[in-house]
């Protein structure tokens, strides 16, 4: 008889638990369909969101992009300084404050480069950021080239006498 | 036009055209500076101030490519490829310096005083580079 109540007890707690344990599957499973089908209905990134996300994108290539040609450019214009002629003090003075300028603006690019390190480890414009880099380190060879070709240089007595024994060959 | 070379750039020339990653440079050379009028190089940083002979650097390739060194003696005709090296890769170096760049001009002035110089031409195809000594 004992015996018998013992039994009974197991049985009568093994589907307690149970009816406890089907709730809980009963939960999450309600739980997973829920999110399933909100998810299906409103997925991470609907179209909408991706278009927007990825106008973004290309506006930042656009936008480094022209400031890359405008850096190309003013390199450009850096070189041709060094094909006038005849310069004053007045005009040397102006070279110098450009070189200045140009190393004031190189910093600031090169910080805005390093900002832009996370973007470059995503993966994202990264021939934009890439091009934006060699960029900004010919700017820095522009600004060392004038500064040698205009202060440097010129005070060097072997090469001015260079370009004076040159003009008799 | 014709163009000559010291043996620094063609020891610098034949140094990097066999390695891959500067497989371009002759072509790029071949590009910039054959099949042109000589007006057209007159063109990069000027190092000397002076329009008969002008000294030149020029960035080939932009600032990741090569920089090439040389000299135009506008009267003669002539061109003269001083020195050349890549900014990147296996031989990639920094600019040189000004010590550097008075020691080449030094030295392209000796040249010429004394022919110790290559002559630069093209192969029939136009596209390789052929040096003769002078």
């Amino acid at each position: 008889m004992i015996i018998f109540a013992r039994i009974f007890k197991n049985i009568k707690f093994s589907i307690m638990g149970c009816i406890a344990y089907k709730a809980e599957i009963q939960d999450t499973f309600t739980s997973v369909r829920d999110f399933s089908y909100n998810e299906k209905r409103s997925p991470f990134m609907d179209q909408e969101r991706m278009n927007a996300f990825l106008d973004v994108i290309l506006e930042f290539k656009d936008s480094l992009g022209e400031k890359t040609n405008k850096i190309f450019s003013i390199n450009d214009n850096i070189d041709k300084i060094t094909w006038y002629n005849d310069l004053d003090d007045e005009c040397l003075k102006l070279i110098n404050d450009l070189i200045s300028a140009i190393k004031d603006l190189r910093s600031t690019l090169i910080r805005q480069y390093v900002s832009m390190s996370f973007l470059r480890q995503k993966g994202i414009a990264k021939e934009e950021i890439k091009k934006f880099k060699i960029a900004v380190d010919e700017l820095k060879e522009v600004y060392e080239d004038l500064e040698s070709v205009f202060f440097f240089l010129p005070e060097m007595p072997d090469f001015n006498e260079t370009t004076k024994l040159l003009s008799l060959v | 036009m014709e163009i000559f070379c010291l043996e620094d750039f063609k020891d610098e020339f034949d140094k990097l055209k066999v390695k891959k990653a500067y497989r371009t440079l002759e072509k790029d050379i071949i590009y910039y500076f054959f099949n042109k009028p000589i007006q057209d190089l007159n063109s990069g940083t000027r190092l000397n101030n002076s329009d008969e002979t002008p000294y030149i650097k020029k960035r080939l390739r932009g600032s990741g490519g090569y920089r090439v060194y040389f000299l135009i003696l506008i009267k003669k005709e002539n061109i003269y490829l001083m020195f050349i090296h890549p900014k990147t890769g296996p031989d990639g170096a920094e600019n040189i310096t000004d010590e550097s760049k008075s020691a080449l001009y030094k030295k392209v002035l000796a040249s010429i005083k004394t022919n110790d110089l290559y002559k630069v031409t093209l192969n029939k195809t136009q596209d390789s580079i052929l040096f003769e000594k002078l």
